[in-house]
């Protein structure tokens, strides 16, 4: 019998569950199959803007050292109906990090009867970034990239952090985990010859994306290709979040490859 | 000084005469089941009665504010601690009330030192199946009854007793027909309670009864408002539960025959 129950909190999340970063350590994978000794991680996710909003990709493999851990990956989630959270680096950390942010969240618009702000989401998130700097520093480093649908301005918008939980905007376009540096150049070059993200369909954004991801598969061994399981793809406009159908992937998939091709 | 049996008796009917006295005047709170979700429905004053407290859990209560609010906030900081240490899988309503809210409202009722909850609480939990759907009903003493289909919250026994007889048979179609039926069931609980508030029953100069259409109108003219929340089985939202627009709501009960 807790009648402490009963006594009005303040809407924070963290101190109701008393959630604190669990130990950098926790994120070592066991050595005892002799496949892994370092956290499980290596990625490629992308967000480019298109004309209603974020479309977000990302590669399903997970590795740990030179293993490849897992093929089914989810690392494109949704934190909320406006706000998708592409996640690269330890990935028990990030998936804390999300589940975290899921519940912070809600939590907060149902004991205040109002949403959090953009801002104040953005905020969460890089005091969370901050809080787990010096798990960052002994392996447990997560960068994300956030894809947002901002109704006040009726646009997509992108951000990055870096791991002290500085916060960042791009343009247009975004990339993070061990395949994004092969692929920086790319996104300007698409940018320079086809022209922005952001006023490019669903379908042609979509294209682009998974050409990207493409290459950082053939560039980076961390990064899994879209041979054996499919990319995850969703999209965050001012309808919520929507999934990419398997079928709308492999038919973007085919239309990158003609142009590959072609060229 | 010594402390007998029919003290202890003395206090506790004190205790509850103080309450019910309170709640005597409420507004009650209706919960019905349909294929599409949970409509919870009331009429309300000025502040909200009707909450989302997790994924799948809304809740109503009459009472003191402050009551409302405090029971609502301990809600939902059990069932999103539960659901975050455990998972989302593992909130379900009979926990959160049977083990969480309801012995805690149960120690604030037998602190002879503490003013009592003012409060009558009804929760919903919506499940894949209509048939499935739980709801519960939380009294100030910490009692609580879980059922099946509906549930109804009001002031006094007598109106309990009426709308739930209207509910007994009750299964509307859709959202805006499990409105339509809360409402009728609203209209004779607080007519149920008007009449239980004087010997005779409430009739005016003329010497004629209040009927459910006329304490309807009069609750809306004396300036309560409609309120209904809907639990939605369908959803691509993160969320299942929306508060329903006043002109939904004002659109489903307009023209409605209270009976």
């Amino acid at each position: 019998m807790d009648v402490s129950l009963l006594h009005p909190k303040s809407g924070d999340f963290a101190a109701i569950t008393g959630f604190t970063l669990a130990d950098a350590n926790q994120n070592v994978t066991s050595t005892s199959n002799g496949l892994a000794s370092e956290p499980v991680h290596g990625t490629t996710v992308i967000a480019v803007k298109f004309k209603d909003g974020v479309l977000t990709v990302g590669d399903r493999r997970a590795t740990g050292g030179n293993a490849i851990m897992y093929d089914k990956a989810e690392k494109v989630l949704a934190l909320d109906d406006t706000m998708l959270m592409a996640i690269s680096g330890a990935f028990s950390k990030a998936i804390e990090f999300v589940r975290f942010l899921r519940h912070s969240f809600k939590y907060y618009e149902r004991s205040q009867l109002q949403p959090l702000s953009l801002d104040g989401k953005l905020n969460e998130i890089g005091r969370l970034m901050a809080g787990n700097l010096a798990g960052a520093m002994s392996g447990g480093l997560v960068v994300p990239v956030i894809a947002v649908y901002d109704h006040k301005q009726a646009a997509g918008r992108i951000f990055f952090y870096d791991a002290a939980g500085a916060r960042f905007e791009n343009l247009e376009y975004a990339a993070a985990g061990s395949g994004s540096v092969q692929i920086r150049g790319a996104f300007e070059y698409i940018v320079r010859t086809k022209g922005n993200f952001s006023e490019m369909t669903l379908e042609s954004a979509l294209a682009e994306a998974l050409h990207l991801l493409e290459i950082a598969a053939d560039l980076d061994s961390a990064t899994g290709g879209a041979g054996k399981v499919l990319p995850l793809a969703r999209t965050v406009t001012a309808a919520g979040v929507t999934e990419i159908s398997d079928d709308a992937i492999r038919a973007a998939l085919g239309a990158s490859t003609t142009t590959a091709t072609s060229i | 000084m010594s402390y007998n049996f029919y003290d202890f008796q003395n206090a506790i009917q004190q205790r509850n005469d103080y309450v019910e006295d309170q709640l005597r005047d409420g507004s009650p709170v209706i919960g019905i089941s349909c294929p599409d979700g949970i409509v919870l429905f009331t009429l309300r004053g000025s502040q909200r009665k009707l909450f989302e407290v997790y994924d799948r859990i809304a809740y109503g209560a009459m009472g003191r504010q402050s009551d409302v609010e405090s029971i609502r906030i301990a809600s939902i900081d059990t069932a999103h601690r539960e659901g975050f240490q455990r998972s989302e899988d593992d909130v379900c309503l009979s926990r959160l009330v049977g083990f969480g809210i309801s012995p805690a409202v149960k120690q604030v009722y037998n602190d002879q030192r503490a003013v009592p909850l003012t409060i009558r609480a009804l929760y919903a939990e919506l499940h894949d199946n209509g048939s499935d759907d739980v709801f519960c009903t939380l009294n100030y003493d910490g009692e609580y009854r879980i059922s099946k289909g509906s549930a109804v919250i009001t002031g006094v026994r007598s109106a309990d007793d009426s709308a739930k007889e209207l509910l007994k048979d009750a299964c509307p179609s859709s959202r805006d027909e499990a409105i339509k039926v809360a409402a009728k069931v609203w209209a004779h609980a607080y007519t149920a309670m008007r009449h239980a508030r004087k010997p005779g029953g409430d009739v005016d100069e003329n010497g004629v009864r209040l009927t459910p259409d006329a304490a309807f109108k009069g609750a809306l003219d004396k300036g309560l408002m409609l309120e209904a929340a809907f639990l939605t089985r369908s959803t691509s939202r993160t969320s299942r539960f929306e508060c329903c627009t006043p002109e939904v709501v004002s659109a489903a009960v307009a023209g409605l025959d209270f009976g």
